[in-house]
């Protein structure tokens, strides 16, 4: 348990970090440097989780993105290779303000929402997330989210299941080679694209 | 700082940012970055308002996390889903620019 100060230091660092590294996800122009800032984003994500008594969350956090997804994305990122040449030239100054402009507008309405809710303002006044001693000492142990899991949501885990079964077969069934469609894509063969996944 | 209200503004924030870069970007690679990025604003959201219900629970309540795993495993079936969908792109027209996608045929 950290003592309060500690806590907000990290809390105000973790979330500086998380906003930065997700900006410059958004605004390089090699995506190689966007995944090495996202998995930065993701881990200062995981530490938010562990700092809100959900540790477990917080490790899942670093062993399925960090270690799962982000891998994939550096793979195809990886395989399909891409250089300065290749790479799509981006929108002007137009489309970007554009973009910030929405940006922009849904977050206003989104802080208007925050400020203005009697029930989310109820814990800003109270001074904040209620202390480790007030809630259940069981709270974000992996005993009892394992235990609520699997006794009141055992169907909802069995579905995510099956949507990760789809998943691995649409994955499949996408990128495998048809023997129509082989002949076509030897021809352009410099993206050396191997469909075993 | 540290209190409810900060936290689901910087959930908000994240989120707007994942926005811009669904928004304004061309590289079809950025664009599920981005998604990936909003997914995860919406589960630090998901978690604090789990971590505040926790408070008159007996048993300590985890409907937050729960749902928190959950859009764990499905951000991992979009991420696999979406990848493989790029890479027939690419194959297919030797670009993730997103503008290839404009066209229906040819």
């Amino acid at each position: 348990m950290l003592s309060p100060w500690l806590e907000h230091l990290v809390f105000a660092t973790v979330a500086a970090g998380a906003v930065i590294s997700s900006l410059l996800v958004v605004t390089r122009r090699n995506p190689i440097y966007s995944a090495l800032f996202l998995i930065v984003m993701l881990a200062t994500v995981s530490v938010m989780f562990m700092l809100l008594d959900a540790p477990f969350l917080g490790f899942m956090q670093l062993l399925v993105y960090g270690g799962a997804i982000m891998v994939l994305y550096l793979f195809v990122i990886m395989l399909i290779n891409p250089r300065e040449g290749n790479l799509p030239e981006e929108g002007g100054a137009i489309e970007s303000a554009f973009a910030a402009g929405v940006a922009l507008l849904l977050f206003s309405l989104l802080a208007f929402a925050i400020s203005n809710s009697a029930e989310v303002n109820k814990f800003a006044i109270e001074g904040g997330i209620p202390a480790m001693a007030e809630i259940p000492l069981s709270h974000g142990s992996i005993a009892a989210f394992g235990l609520e899991l699997f006794h009141n949501h055992l169907l909802v885990f069995e579905v995510t299941s099956i949507l990760i079964l789809v998943g691995i077969i649409g994955a499949v069934h996408l990128t495998m080679r048809r023997k129509s469609s082989a002949k076509n894509s030897l021809q352009s063969e410099e993206g050396a694209v191997t469909a075993d996944v | 700082m540290f209190s409810l209200p900060s936290i689901l503004y910087l959930s908000a924030l994240l989120f707007c940012i994942g926005t811009y870069g669904v928004l304004a970007r061309r590289n079809i690679l950025i664009v599920l970055m981005s998604l990936e990025l909003m997914l995860n604003a919406v589960n630090i959201a998901l978690v604090a308002f789990g971590r505040v219900h926790a408070l008159g629970a007996p048993a300590g309540e985890h409907g937050g996390q729960i749902f928190t795993l959950m859009v764990l495993a499905v951000a991992a079936a979009e991420a696999s889903i979406g990848l493989s969908l790029l890479l027939v792109i690419w194959r297919r027209w030797q670009s993730i620019d997103l503008r290839t996608l404009c066209r229906l045929n040819n």
